[in-house]
């Protein structure tokens, strides 16, 4: 490509790139200005774009305890259980993986690539079709309807994969470091956590962001194991939420919004570490 | 500082032996140089002594006392890597103390021993700065800075010039054996070029194949080298080979030119390799005649390539000679430089 038609190139990959986030994220919008519209203004005709009237009554409403939504659903336990979940289920998900990507990318053993390789595997089920089992599973283990229960499993699912980002990061930094860190009178413990771990932190960044979202926004699983109102978390929550008030679009909107806060936080701080994350050992550095 | 010795060091991968039984001793203080093509097994060697490769068999003492079944950290060794092996998140004073940090070495003395370092090294200015900030001579300098704060009992060094350009490695190489001559270190340093060998060393390890080919100071290994191997690998440029036989006393070449007595310890009619450096064949007015096929100035010599007798043959000489392709001149070797080799083993004759 010569020099002259480059700029018009990115431009036109630019214009494709804002046509396809406007197609994505324009249901999002429409939501989230929703929930700062009236529920008159919403019934109105035409339908209006921007809130005439912008409020956050719909917020309160959510945790007003004298409104018909928070008698139905406890949103401070639900966010609780959920954040509960998300947090300890990343916790155990990044510590587990970080020993095991460690062992894949430095040990060497019979059937390691292979293995590394097989963890991927288990992402290619769809979830569906392990609701039942994994609900059997949980059942005879007296794991249903317990938070303990719903870390394990977010834990059990997410952590092939992490282990998998966190190995290929692993692999990019010179063994080297930490043969050097020994000769300087370091253990190998002491060598991973002093040297290896702080390199790979966009990857340990990623693994923990990853997880974090999947863990705040499963479904599935989360609505068939638990049962009790105690228990139960944000996207059942939401779920049972647009069932009654489906009329009340502002207030949808408004649950849907504060759900998704947490994983737009974590995307806001986190996002730099992503693709480098994503990207270790897909290029050479 | 501290004496090493290792004995019978032998290493393999799987089925295959890379180190057969290799002998050394290294004294108190004594800058000691492996040497060899890729792949002899010198690195290797040099990370058994680390620790860093278990080893198959053999014996290595540090002081006497033997450090085999000892971790890296605890063999009082200290290394300097190739690629300096520096930790990129750390600034260059807590690259530097991090060995004594390791060590639970009190705070203030770690400032005292790094600020020292750093003074040894001219890295004062640079301490708060980022390895990815520094040049490859500076860096370089922080990863000896972190070998010298430690005081270890021997210094590892593997090819640590490798990665830089040519002067920076000339002024490094100066810096190092500058180093060696005011601490007194004992140094064991692995590199593959003869040249940094032949001007750093108190002794040269030659290596080949995992064996050892010859041990000595840098100038009996040019003067006396034990076989064709090092007479080749040591010396730039290399010495040059050529068939030869010993007639009337004399080492004669294929053409019947004649080169120069034959060594000592021939025998009449022997046939063997000669081996000549560049440096020691001589323009002369009698002598073995050659063509001369390729001219170099390199500025403060001339080094050109002559036919003598089929074997195309390097000279090197400090006179300003004005030859030209296609040129007929004499040629002499300087007396007692001719080497003779057996043409099979390559053992050295005479």
């Amino acid at each position: 490509m010569n020099q002259s038609s480059r700029p018009f190139y990115w431009m036109a990959l630019s214009l494709i790139g804002v046509v396809i986030a406007a197609y994505i994220l324009f249901p999002i919008f429409w939501l989230v200005l929703a929930s700062f519209k009236t529920t008159g203004e919403l019934a109105s005709l035409p339908l209006t774009f921007w809130p005439q009237a912008p409020t956050i009554e719909a917020y309160t409403a959510l945790f007003d305890e004298t409104s018909q939504s928070s008698q139905l659903l406890n949103w401070p336990t639900l966010i609780s259980n959920s954040f509960i979940v998300a947090v300890s289920s990343t916790i155990l998900v990044v510590f587990f993986g970080t020993l095991a990507g460690y062992a894949f990318s430095r040990l060497h053993f019979p059937g390691r690539d292979l293995i590394l390789g097989g963890l991927l595997i288990s992402r290619m089920f769809q979830g569906a079709a392990l609701l039942l089992p994994t609900y059997r599973l949980m059942n005879s283990l007296n794991l249903q309807d317990s938070l303990l229960g719903l870390i394990l499993l977010y834990s059990a699912f997410g952590l092939p994969f992490a282990t998998w980002i966190i190995a290929s990061s692993l692999r990019e930094i010179p063994f080297e470091l930490e043969e050097s860190a020994m000769m300087d009178g370091a253990s190998r413990l002491q060598s991973m956590v002093r040297i290896v771990l702080p390199l790979a932190t966009p990857a340990l960044i990623t693994a923990a962001m990853w997880h974090f979202v999947g863990a705040w926004s499963e479904f599935a699983f989360a609505s068939i194991l638990m049962e009790s109102s105690d228990n139960k978390t944000v996207t059942i929550g939401l779920a049972s939420f647009v069932e009654l008030f489906t009329i009340e679009f502002n207030r949808v909107g408004a649950a849907a919004t504060l759900v998704a806060m947490p994983i737009m936080v974590v995307f806001f701080f986190g996002q730099r570490y992503f693709t480098r994350g994503l990207l270790a050992g897909a290029v050479k550095g | 500082m501290g004496s090493v010795a290792l004995r019978d060091i032998r290493k393999s991968y799987g089925a295959v032996e890379v180190l057969h039984g290799i002998d050394l001793d290294v004294a108190d203080g004594e800058f000691v140089v492996l040497v060899g093509p890729s792949g002899c097994g010198k690195s290797t060697l040099l990370r058994s002594l680390a620790g860093l490769e278990t080893i198959s068999g053999g014996e290595i003492s540090i002081d006497g006392s033997s450090i085999v079944h000892l971790h890296p950290k605890s063999r009082d060794i200290a290394m300097v890597f190739q690629n300096y092996a520096l930790y990129p998140h750390m600034n260059v004073a807590k690259n530097m103390g991090f060995p004594l940090q390791m060590a639970k070495v009190s705070k203030s003395e770690i400032d005292e021993k790094v600020a020292k370092a750093a003074e040894i090294l001219s890295l004062t200015q640079m301490l708060k700065r980022y390895p990815k900030q520094l040049s490859g001579g500076q860096r370089q300098r922080v990863a000896m800075g972190r070998a010298i704060v430690r005081d270890p009992k021997v210094f590892l060094f593997d090819e640590p010039l490798s990665n830089l350009d040519a002067a920076l490695r000339v002024q490094m190489r100066t810096e190092i054996k500058g180093l060696h001559q005011r601490l007194g270190t004992t140094i064991v340093y692995v590199t593959h070029d003869q040249i940094e060998a032949m001007t750093m060393a108190d002794k040269i390890v030659v290596m080949k194949d995992g064996h050892v080919e010859q041990i000595g100071a840098p100038l009996d290994l040019y003067d006396r080298p034990a076989n064709r191997f090092v007479a080749g690998f040591i010396g730039s440029p290399a010495m040059n080979f050529m068939p030869a036989k010993v007639e009337n006393g004399q080492a004669v070449l294929e053409n019947g030119a004649v080169l120069a007595p034959a060594p000592e310890g021939l025998t009449e009619g022997q046939a063997f390799t000669a081996g000549v450096r560049p440096e020691h064949l001589m323009v002369a007015d009698q002598g073995a005649s050659a063509n001369v096929t390729v001219v170099e100035p390199t500025g403060a010599e001339l080094q050109f390539v002559v036919d003598l007798a089929g074997t195309p043959t390097l000279v090197s000489t400090r006179d300003r000679l004005h030859l030209r392709l296609g040129d007929t001149l004499h040629l002499e070797v300087e007396a007692g430089r001719l080497h003779a080799f057996d043409s099979e083993t390559g053992v050295r004759l005479g």
